[in-house]
């Protein structure tokens, strides 16, 4: 990587713009300034084939006259014009724009606390070489399972964030932060049959990624779906991997605990705090603090602290997620979930580390609960339920059949049907076996009553 | 800036030993709105520089992005991607290759009637508030309505090694909205979109008419009842069948997943569907959200012919696949911004018409489902696919009947293509985003169809 801007760079442009645009008319003013430098080497159809290099760094600035807000934001930081040309942008966009009688103006100063195991300097010192191993080992850790498996596509890659944010209120931070991960794709053939596409990843805050488990697993589940019986159409036991839950999640259940959802109407929570939600299995936090969470950072997309905000505890609705408007609107402080994607966005409301706690049961545990099942990983559709209700009508590929506690067989194209309000009110048991993906950090879980469609 | 990058080019061939050098640099300029309730969450606008460079070192590809256009900053890019592509490609059994591409010298410019960057952004919150009114106006039971607006313009320059050079205009302008009802504890929603590369005049129509067509299928739903799951026969509107082309069929045809192991690798000139079934990828439908002159390889853009009457006629190709087949790049190769790399997307995706009428394909159901407008899908390399089904309505005894929410469709591709036993001979073509790790605009569509069978996902 090249050298990375320093803290007082960034700083001292983040603070410099808050008093450029505050002295050319703006009510209020916030600048964000973000660096992202990232290096990836490429998997493609069983061999290392390419290698990537992303130096990525702008300046997002709001400005509010008359309570309209206004964004512009470049990527040209070193040119002093085009800076000035981007505050300006803000000032015109506010003044172009509609007043708003609910904003209460940009977030006040808070102190920030220190965040564990989110930055790593051996991961800058990562070169090209490095990654090209990780991605060898892992290719060569698939191949050394089966021959009928066959690494489609993956990688590794290894990135160092920073952002700097600064506002008319005093607010005043700067973080860095690194993220390694690999993962490959396979298939598996045999004949006329090519098994779905599975997929398995490491992530985390440091450079410790196993690229051999990834590929073994991700051949284990390539090989185990080659051989497929179809199922019964019935009401059955579910467990949900990971890989299930953050699909099925994403799109329904952390939208529902956005509190912009619940104000506009949008959500089933809406007037449920306090009341019984889900099982009583499940306790949910959103935990911007995590140590060495993917999403963890001291402040978030407009410099409010990060914090651990309880969602749902033993089935209870407790909170939602807010950012410094929606927060205001409501007369409440902002749990710190606005989230920007780098400097083209004004920050919106997400989740950071979304937690479900996991159980006392192991994995082999929580299969023996099951009699008769599935477990289910890979989701086809999951975006095409309804965010709102949480109906989903989606397709397992694959997902294997589970009787008498034992994995027995996949199979293909089934589809599942429910509510993903109703599931969480049938998940009956969590696995200890808690692992992260994206904002998702989770155990398997156990939910009854779902309708499988066979084929 | 074609010299600056020439010049790029010229380094990564002669110091570093690249077999092929690309240079893309862009210039671009977005404006962006949402709207929530008429609330203007932000008006934002934004400007971004940017070069894509791309070496192909010892059969293996280095590709480096950087914001900006000074020479030293470029300079130090193409050693750093030549240096790691050489490093990729110590273990290549199959080294990349290119397939031939003729060199080409433009500068394609578009003369919209309505350039967006000349549109106030007052009057394009204007034009989103009547959006926003008239959907909210439709219906007391209306509860929610978002609308985003996003408009690109600017100037994408690309060389490459071979001595091809090309400025090409670029311009995008794209809405969408959703609108959300609830009554009784029951919630739906409803998404219309619209895209085009021809001009904002996209927008001088009626913008409240897209409004209320949202609010009303998003109210109808509430009165709606929900599908039996099990085997149905159906017809499918344009807009789904579109998708389905797309998802089911469309990225099984791109040469690189056809390559890693998809279904269709081993299935050209075979036949994988009925004799009705003819599906084309065409990049040159004038003002079409998927359209363009050039790909991002410099290729020009092609109508590209994927399946004839049920037979495999061939795939979308980069240079790359292309080389692969022993063909010539049909021109998808195509990257979001000078952040990533180009690989191979779809363009405007359709089926082509047949000779039915709507009423000839429903007269022919006795209890099925008519499927109008999709939510969103998804397909894998094994031939199965997912599509879900924002309007839906059953059809009893050849007539379309109550209206059906909250429905999907499933299967394999392969089986479901042999059951097209109908096909319309309207047309109609649908802007849309595709993800495929990077965003592409693209157009999907066709006429009505009919199915023998699907599966249909029900409700719990």
């Amino acid at each position: 990587m090249v050298a990375v801007l320093e803290k007082y760079q960034m700083l001292s442009l983040a603070e410099n713009v808050v008093k450029s645009a505050l002295q050319k008319g703006a009510a209020e003013a916030e600048a964000y300034v973000y660096e992202g430098q990232a290096t990836n080497v490429g998997i493609e159809r069983g061999q290392i084939t390419k290698t990537n290099t992303i130096i990525d760094r702008g300046l997002g600035v709001r400005a509010t006259v008359n309570k309209a807000v206004g964004f512009a934001y470049t990527n040209i930081i070193e040119a002093q014009n085009a800076v000035e040309d981007t505050i300006t942008g803000a000032l015109s966009a506010a003044r172009a724009s509609k007043r708003d009688p609910d904003w209460k103006g940009l977030p006040r100063k808070k102190m920030y606390v220190a965040v564990d195991k989110v930055y790593d300097p051996a991961i800058l010192e990562l070169r090209s070489e490095g990654l090209v191993d990780i991605a060898s080992s892992m290719i060569d850790a698939v191949v050394s399972v089966d021959k009928r498996v066959f690494p489609i596509e993956g990688g590794a890659g290894a990135a160092y964030l920073s952002n700097a944010i600064a506002n008319s209120n005093g607010v005043s931070g700067f973080e860095k932060g690194t993220i390694m991960e690999c993962s490959v794709a396979t298939v598996a053939k045999e004949g006329n049959t090519v098994t779905p596409v599975c997929f398995e990843f490491n992530a985390g805050r440091d450079r410790n990624v196993d690229p051999e488990w990834v590929g073994k697993e991700a051949a284990r589940l390539a090989l185990n779906s080659l051989k497929t019986k179809r199922v019964k159409t019935e009401t059955t036991k579910l467990i949900l991997t990971q890989f299930a839950l953050q699909d099925l999640l994403h799109f329904t259940l952390i939208n529902a605990v956005k509190a912009d959802s619940v104000q506009r109407k949008q959500s089933p929570f809406q007037d449920k705090i306090g009341e019984q939600v889900a099982s009583e299995t499940v306790t949910i936090h959103d935990d911007g603090l995590l140590p060495g969470g993917l999403r963890t950072w001291a402040f978030d997309g407009e410099g409010t602290p990060q914090q651990k905000t309880t969602l749902i505890e033993k089935g209870v609705l407790r909170n939602f997620l807010y950012d410094n408007y929606a927060a205001k609107k409501e007369g409440k402080e902002s749990t710190g979930n606005a989230s920007r994607a780098g400097y083209l966005s004004t920050p919106g409301i997400e989740a950071t580390n979304f937690h479900i706690t996991p159980g006392n049961k192991t994995p082999d545990q929580l299969l023996s609960d099951v009699d008769n099942g599935l477990i289910i990983y890979y989701l086809q559709g999951a975006h095409s339920s309804n965010p709102i209700s949480g109906d989903f009508s989606i397709v397992a590929t694959p997902a294997w059949k589970i009787s008498k506690g034992e994995i027995k067989h996949a199979t293909r194209g089934v589809m599942l049907a429910g509510n993903i309000f109703e599931v969480l009110k049938n998940v009956t048991a969590t696995a200890d076996n808690q692992r992260q993906m994206g904002q998702l950090i989770a155990p398997w879980i156990l939910v009854e009553n779902v309708k499988v469609i066979g084929k | 800036m074609e010299d600056v990058l020439a010049n790029i080019n010229d380094v990564a061939v002669q110091k570093f030993g690249a077999e092929y050098s690309e240079a893309r640099a862009q210039k671009l300029y977005k404006t962006m709105l949402t709207l929530k309730e008429g609330r203007v969450e932000a008006a934002k606008q934004g400007i971004e520089n940017g070069v894509a460079l791309r070496v192909l070192v010892d059969g293996a590809w280095g590709f480096a992005s950087v914001g900006s256009f000074d020479a030293e900053v470029l300079m130090n890019a193409v050693s750093g991607a030549c240096r790691m592509a050489k490093n990729a490609g110590l273990r290549l059994k199959t080294p990349i290759k290119l397939a031939e591409a003729k060199t080409v010298e433009d500068h394609v410019q578009i003369k919209p009637r309505k350039t967006p960057s000349s549109v106030l952004m007052e009057d394009k919150i204007s034009t989103a508030l009547e959006v926003n009114k008239a959907a909210l106006g439709y219906d007391k039971r209306v509860k929610g309505c978002t609308i985003d607006y996003l408009d690109l313009t600017g100037a994408n320059y690309f060389a490459n090694s071979e001595g091809t050079r090309i400025e090409q205009d670029k311009l995008y302008v794209w809405s969408r909205i959703t609108a959300t009802a609830s009554s009784q504890g029951l919630f739906t929603f409803s998404r219309e979109e619209i895209g085009s590369t021809a001009g904002y005049e996209v927008f001088d129509s009626a913008p409240e008419a897209i409004g209320e067509k949202a609010a009303k299928r998003a109210v109808q739903q509430l009165g709606a009842k929900t599908p039996k799951g099990g085997k149905s026969p159906v017809v499918l509107g344009p807009n789904v069948v579109g998708v389905f082309v797309h998802e089911a069929f469309g990225h099984l045809a791109e040469a690189d997943l056809a390559l890693a192991g998809g279904v269709l690798q081993n299935n050209l000139g075979k036949k994988i569907g009925s004799d009705l079934v003819t599906f084309y990828d065409d990049g040159t439908i004038e003002g079409a959200f998927g359209s363009f002159k050039y790909d991002d390889e410099g290729v020009p853009t092609q109508k590209t012919l994927l399946i004839k009457d049920g037979v495999v006629a061939g795939l979308m190709h980069n240079r790359e696949t292309a080389q692969k087949f022993n063909v010539e790049s049909t021109g998808n190769a195509r990257a979001e911004n000078f952040r990533v790399e180009p690989i191979i997307r779809m363009r405007n995706t359709f089926m082509a018409p047949r000779d039915h009428s709507f009423e000839e394909l429903v007269e022919g159901v006795s209890s099925g489902y008519y499927f109008k407008s999709f939510r969103g899908g998804q397909a894998n390399l094994d031939g199965t696919f997912q599509v879900g089904i924002q309007e839906a309505y059953e059809i009893v005894n050849g007539e379309v009947g109550e209206p059906v929410r909250d429905a999907s469709i499933s299967g394999s591709t392969m089986e479901t293509l042999f059951k097209v036993d109908a096909v319309g001979k309207d047309f109609e073509l649908w802007p849309g985003r595709c993800g495929k790790g990077q965003t592409a605009f693209i157009c999907d569509g066709g006429p009505h169809i009919r199915v023998k069978e699907v599966i249909v996902g029900g409700s719990a």
